[in-house]
């Protein structure tokens, strides 16, 4: 074997995988066709386009810059794959308070403004993908749901039920200083370390938890993408 | 292919001995670096080893969350201790594959000091909280251009070596140096590229990032890991590689199938279906070239059993081949089609990482740093216990690891898919295995803080001035290298060593 022959067998035996696995699938993936809702099969007309408010590029940075995507995933498996669409609050919300199911999978244009989709690598932590859904309706119930993640993040294991949990305390965030006039009304519910000071937020903090309530990708898709559970069920 | 005998032993041995000594300086920085790096990175990993069981163990100071430690963890282990432990063995092996002197060693360990300025610099990025949140990729965008310039100051001088090497053989090795020299900056370009420099969909974005670590993996620390034993094992024994044909066939497979694997770690991710399970099918078949380079080098070692009992080349690199097989075991289990849903997401990912950067080109790299020290600083091994405690604690410690990752993994995941049961429930399984990681880690530390500190003193040239290898035996035995004084750096006691 030729040198010249061994580098034209690695090349292409390398070339044609990165062509085909990375190159095409960037670039196809890149001009992504919009999905419509068909007339009959759905009650939205016009183009899917999943709607998202918060400081989504800013509060990306501060959960990657963290680590939370070590942890914590964002993608809700269809069912060939795994049972997370089948979790009750996962892939949206089992009974959304009106009796129907928001369950759906993960789709492409759930990671509309973010640079980097972060699946995850381990699920020390459950899933995000509904995250500020379910903070929203189950766990802050009525409260504020902000405050509600920024206790949480302040210590994980605060509450009874979850005193168990392993997710590291983000006090980093958080900065502590004098109470001038009222308190804050974004003060966190724990005592400072000395009187007369007051627990808030740093503006990551503010980034972050914006991020994470913008998480609910439990919007209704057209048919043509939609694979619930119920529609199992219903068969 | 095994010796580098030719009719003039005296002119040979004094070819081998300007080729180390040209590349003394170099290699001894890559080796000392990269085993502080070990180090460093052990350290790291225990500490976020102890954080999955223990959220509140130096939880004081974010640069000490686990989201950044862990990080630090891989990085460091992938750049600072993997990747400079590869140049130096890819250099030293092309120099002396190709009979020549390196003449860029000024260059080398300039870009040498520069990588690891770099490395260190990334370090301190990620735990400063300027992580990329890329898995692998995490250093500030600032540091993969460097990274990249410095490796190829390094490594286009062993390009260069090849082409104008003297007509001869091509040694099985130098395949696999050659091919994980194509296949690195292609691999490295085309991700940093595309995640730092060009805007595409998000989740392909994840897809490029999955495709890189499975590359890196495969196609840079598999290779060298090969390329280092087809030279180790037949240079000691002394015997020709068993099968030929056999390395071929695992050469090729490993080139053919290996570009193919990596996005089953997005498996039900909204990307194209076939690219996952096209990763998933490819990463089975990279059992085939496992098997194949495990099967050919452990049988050419097995007929010279006594040089592998005394070897400490020998058995580090055996140990390595043993994991290379188990690698190829874990590419078929984790990734079957009834097994990938729980293999996906937990600590078998992880397992499965550690099991092909520690468990096969770590040890394997081990075996060939206690090859070419000698070599190259004409000094002796100082202690034997250090040794045989480093192999001890390194291969029982990190086959602790592996197996609990990797079944603590699985459990996992058979967790997670009852998806019926409370998360907490599902989230604390992973907790025992943790602790057991942890415990394993505190021995994979002990044993790589004694093997720097012992490559230290060999880099201040205080080994034994001796030419006998250091073997693991007690009393005196008769050398497996041949009669005393002929190992081939010419030692004081050669008649060449004059020269």
């Amino acid at each position: 074997m030729t040198f010249r022959s061994f580098v034209l067998g690695l090349s292409a035996s390398f070339g044609i995988a990165w062509l085909f696995v990375v190159v095409v699938p960037f670039f196809k993936m890149r001009d992504l066709q919009p999905v419509t809702f068909k007339e009959g099969l759905d009650t939205k007309e016009g183009n899917y386009f999943p709607k998202r408010s918060g400081r989504v590029a800013n509060g990306a940075a501060v959960y990657a810059e963290n680590g939370c995507y070590l942890c914590h995933t964002q993608v809700v498996r269809p069912t060939y794959a795994g049972n997370d669409l089948y979790r009750a609050d996962w892939g949206g919300l089992k009974d959304n308070g009106e009796g129907v199911d928001t369950r759906r999978e993960t789709n492409a244009f759930d990671f509309q403004y973010e640079k980097f989709a972060q699946i995850g690598v381990t699920r020390f932590g459950p899933d995000l993908s509904n995250l500020g859904r379910r903070v929203e309706t189950n766990y802050a119930k009525g409260s504020d749901p902000a405050a509600w993640l920024y206790a949480h993040l302040y210590n994980p294991r605060a509450a009874v039920d979850r005193r168990q949990s392993a997710c590291p305390s983000f006090r980093y965030l958080f900065e502590e200083r004098k109470v001038q006039g009222a308190p804050s009304n974004e003060a966190l519910p724990f005592p400072a370390s000395k009187e007369g000071e007051e627990i808030v937020p740093t503006s990551a903090a503010k980034e972050l938890v914006s991020y994470l309530l913008s998480l609910k990708k439990d919007d209704v898709v057209p048919a043509s993408m939609n694979f619930s559970p119920k529609k199992g069920e219903k068969k | 292919m095994s010796q580098d005998t030719t009719n003039t032993p005296d002119k040979d041995a004094i070819l081998r001995a300007s080729i180390d000594r040209s590349l003394r300086h170099p290699v001894m920085f890559f080796f000392t670096s990269a085993a502080a790096w070990l180090a460093v990175s052990i350290l790291l990993g225990l500490i976020s080893s102890i954080k999955i069981h223990s959220p509140g163990f130096l939880s004081c100071a974010g640069w000490l969350t686990y989201g950044r430690v862990f990080p630090s963890h891989i990085n460091t282990l992938i750049y600072g201790w993997g990747a400079q432990a590869a140049f130096g063995t890819i250099i030293w092996l092309m120099s002396r594959l190709s009979r020549q002197q390196c003449r860029a060693a000024g260059l080398i360990l300039t870009a040498g000091h520069v990588w690891n300025f770099t490395v260190l610099c990334g370090t301190v990025g990620i735990l400063a909280g300027f992580g990329t949140g890329m898995p692998w990729m995490e250093f500030p965008a600032f540091a993969w251009p460097v990274l990249f310039i410095t490796y190829t100051a390094i490594c286009v001088w062993s390009l260069v070596q090849f082409k104008v090497r003297p007509e001869g053989h091509t040694y099985v090795s130098q395949w696999y140096v050659l091919a994980a020299m194509v296949w690195f900056p292609w691999v490295f370009l085309t991700a940093n590229v595309i995640l730092h420099c060009m805007p595409g969909h998000p989740v392909m974005a994840a897809g490029v990032n999955a495709w890189y670590r499975s590359a890196l993996l495969l196609l840079f620390f598999v290779p060298v890991g090969t390329g280092a034993a087809y030279y180790l094992i037949p240079k000691v024994t002394g015997r020709p590689v068993m099968s030929y044909t056999l390395a071929k066939i695992g050469f090729w497979s490993l080139a053919i199938i290996a570009p193919w694997a990596g996005m089953q770690k997005l498996a039900g991710a909204p990307l194209p279906y076939f690219l996952p399970y096209l990763g998933a099918a490819a990463t089975i078949l990279c059992a085939i070239p496992s098997f194949a380079n495990a099967f050919n080098l452990i049988s050419t070692a097995a007929r010279s059993g006594e040089t592998v009992v005394h070897s400490p080349t020998l058995r580090f690199t055996l140990g390595g081949l043993i994991g290379l097989a188990t690698f190829g075991v874990a590419c078929v289990i984790l990734n079957l089609n009834s097994t990938l849903p729980l293999s996906q997401f937990t600590l078998s990912g992880y397992g499965f990482d550690l099991l092909g950067i520690y468990g096969f080109f770590s040890m394997v790299m081990f075996g060939a740093i206690y090859f070419i020290v000698p070599r190259i600083t004409r000094r002796e091994w100082l202690s034997r216990r250090l040794i045989k405690w480093h192999f001890l604690f390194s291969s029982y410690g990190l086959a602790i690891v592996v197996l609990v990752a990797l079944f603590g993994g699985l459990m996992q995941g058979v967790g997670q898919e009852e998806f019926r049961s409370n998360w907490q429930f599902v989230a604390e399984r992973a907790f025992p295995y943790a602790i057991f990681m942890t415990f394993a880690w505190i021995g994979i530390l002990l044993s790589n803080i004694w093997f720097f500190l012992h490559l230290t003193l060999m880099w201040l040239r205080l080994g034994r001035r001796s030419s006998h290898p250091t073997l693991l035996l007690d009393g005196h035995h008769g050398s497996p290298h041949g009669p005393e004084g002929d190992i081939d750096n010419a030692g004081p006691g050669h008649a060449s060593a004059a020269h």
